[in-house]
């Protein structure tokens, strides 16, 4: 069995910068694994050791992502395989542009029965690219599955719904995205980063044009709401007192 | 200007009708499954029926069909997870991409969350636009209810599903009964809490404070202390609050977004640095530990 895992690569949001004029400025921030994707790296990697399945990791982004750290990182967790595109041409793409790249991985790599997506990427969290993915490929797909098993070659998933948990099966191959609560990510010790550094991975071109169907007119940090900003060390005599003061006079 | 409206439940079958009609002369509404006991005011609903058993997702064809025999100029879903797949696939369908979770909208340019909250973006697609947006974005906008058997119901014709999934159960999910929105004080603990013993300092300032007890995400996903309902951020719950009280929270956009418009925001962290101390009104920089037991005997 061949399973595949897609994750995105995106600025760590912590170290984005607000310009002046509420642009905004990725250069101090470093290019990491969206949060999400980490869980559905894990899920994948779990199913893949239980069911002695090939783990092949699957992304495409701009040509920052192709950085040798970035790729251990990914390979350290369980994972057998990292194929990515990596071209200026892939900036920024939107859910169309991003299933049709990442279709073109699968096809070419191919021959996968399950391709596990996360819940979300930290940028747009649009939960999108799953379905896309699916529908370019023609296949079907399960989206917020908290727990997944493989029984007789189908795939029987829980999906943790807004009011109810709705239980399907599903026949292979398929994709399936996973909530953050299907599994936590690992830790990769020593020994898993060395043995990363010595997995196969590969940048391939983009096979096809990519093209976004959404245009961002405007991308600007909101105007924040103007507060008071009173900080005090609790150690300074009635800081204490003053805070309390401003809790009672405020509820 | 035809809309097509898609919604899963009542309210927001209301909420976005209402709205759709601030932005279009014509506003089609298409239920899925069970028609709720009232509607939005719709020139025409769409029934899409669901064979016994059949997945909602599984209807996704269907509203395919719908779509090219109805041709709207715009598409407005309500952002829930069967609906998001319903959206993707007719995305999928028509070439483009969904504008997904939007914040505002005047009726040509969608606003959405950019890195949960860190930025705003308007976006704009090539060819029909399809959103998926909350029923609070019309809050403001007069609605009127009906229902549907009032209205004029048009029944879709089944489109067998090409890639279906097939039903084995459904059970309700067991809600915790924490709700925050009725709270005009809320306290929020974060990893700054080191123990889930530790709470036990939470709980007691809210009881003096009559609050309710909120949370950052890692508090209940991962750590598991307190129930879903009960975190705070783009992805949980958004709150407008009186006051709210945030704890061992180090202030990452994505869980302001659920708190920055209270009333007073008050924070309690350990390093002076932490981001929350420029997004509040009072802070105080010290541990947990000490400073929630010294408050609670001070109120
Ligand atoms: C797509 C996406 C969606 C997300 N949605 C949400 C969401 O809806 N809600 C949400 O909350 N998060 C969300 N997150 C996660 C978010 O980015 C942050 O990781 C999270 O909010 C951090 O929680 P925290 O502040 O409790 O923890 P941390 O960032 O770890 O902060 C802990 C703070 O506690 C302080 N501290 C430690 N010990 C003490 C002590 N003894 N006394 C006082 N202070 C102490 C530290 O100085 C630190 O500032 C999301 C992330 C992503 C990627």
């Amino acid at each position: 069995m061949k399973i595949a895992v897609c994750f995105k690569v995106v600025p760590d949001d912590q170290d984005i910068l607000v310009n002046s004029d509420r642009s905004l400025d990725y250069s101090k921030a470093q290019q990491i694994v969206s949060t999400y994707d980490l869980n559905a790296i894990e899920v994948a990697a779990q199913l893949a050791s239980t069911h002695e399945a090939s783990l092949v990791a699957l992304t495409a982004g701009s040509a920052l992502i192709d950085s040798s750290k970035l790729k251990k990182g990914v390979l350290s967790r369980g994972v057998d395989e990292l194929f990515m595109i990596a071209d200026d041409a892939c900036t920024n793409m939107d859910a169309l542009a991003t299933a049709a790249a990442l279709a073109d991985l699968v096809t070419k790599n191919g021959g996968f029965d399950l391709i596990i997506c996360g819940d979300g990427s930290a940028d747009n969290f649009a939960r999108q690219v799953d379905v896309q993915l699916a529908a370019k490929l023609g296949l079907p797909v399960v989206t917020s599955a908290s727990k997944l098993a493989i029984e007789a070659g189908a795939l029987v998933v829980e999906r943790s719904l807004e009011d109810v948990i709705e239980v399907v099966r599903v026949s292979m191959p398929a994709v399936v995205s996973v909530t953050p609560d299907a599994a936590l990510p690992r830790i990769p010790g020593m020994k898993e980063i060395v043995a990363a550094g010595k997995k196969p991975s590969e940048v391939q071109a983009s096979g096809s044009s990519v093209v976004s169907a959404l245009e961002v007119l405007d991308c600007r940090a909101p105007e924040q709401v103007a507060r008071k900003l009173q900080v005090i060390d609790a150690s300074q005599d009635g800081a204490i007192e003053q805070f309390v003061a401003a809790l009672k006079a405020a509820v | 200007m035809k809309t097509l409206v898609f919604a899963e439940r009542s309210e927001a079958a209301i909420r976005l009708a209402a709205g759709a009609r601030t932005v279009a002369n014509e506003v089609v509404l298409v239920l899925i499954g069970e028609l709720p006991a009232t509607v939005g005011s719709a020139d025409k609903i769409i029934h899409i029926a669901l064979p016994t058993g059949e997945v909602y997702d599984n209807a996704a064809d269907t509203v395919n069909a719908v779509f090219d025999s109805e041709a709207p100029d715009l598409v407005l879903i309500e952002s829930t997870r069967h609906l998001r797949v319903i959206a993707g696939k007719l995305a999928a369908h028509v070439g483009t991409s969904v504008i997904t979770d939007v914040i505002e909208f005047d009726g040509s340019t969608p606003v959405s969350m950019y890195f949960g909250g860190v930025a705003h973006r308007k976006l704009k697609a090539s060819g029909v636009s399809i959103l998926t947006i909350g029923p609070s974005v019309f809050s403001d906008v007069p609605a009127t209810e009906v229902a549907p058997e009032s209205a004029v119901i048009e029944e879709a014709a089944w489109v067998a599903p090409s890639a279906a999934l097939e039903l084995l159960e459904v059970r309700p999910i067991e809600k915790s009964g924490v709700d925050l929105f009725g709270a005009d004080v809320v306290v929020a603990a974060g990893r700054g809490f080191a123990e889930e013993s530790d709470l036990e300092l939470a709980r007691d300032l809210c009881s003096k404070l009559n609050a309710g007890l909120g949370c950052s995400r890692p508090l209940t996903e991962g750590l598991d202390w307190l129930p879903t309902e009960a975190y705070i951020g783009v992805s949980g719950q958004m709150l407008e609050p009186k006051v709210y009280i945030a704890v061992g929270i180090s202030g990452q956009m994505q869980h302001m977004v659920g708190c920055n418009r209270a009333e007073t925001i008050f924070a309690i962290n350990k390093d002076k640095n932490a981001p929350i101390f420029k997004q509040c009104d009072y802070g105080l920089v010290g541990d947990l530990k000490t400073l929630l037991p010294a408050l609670s005997a001070a109120l």
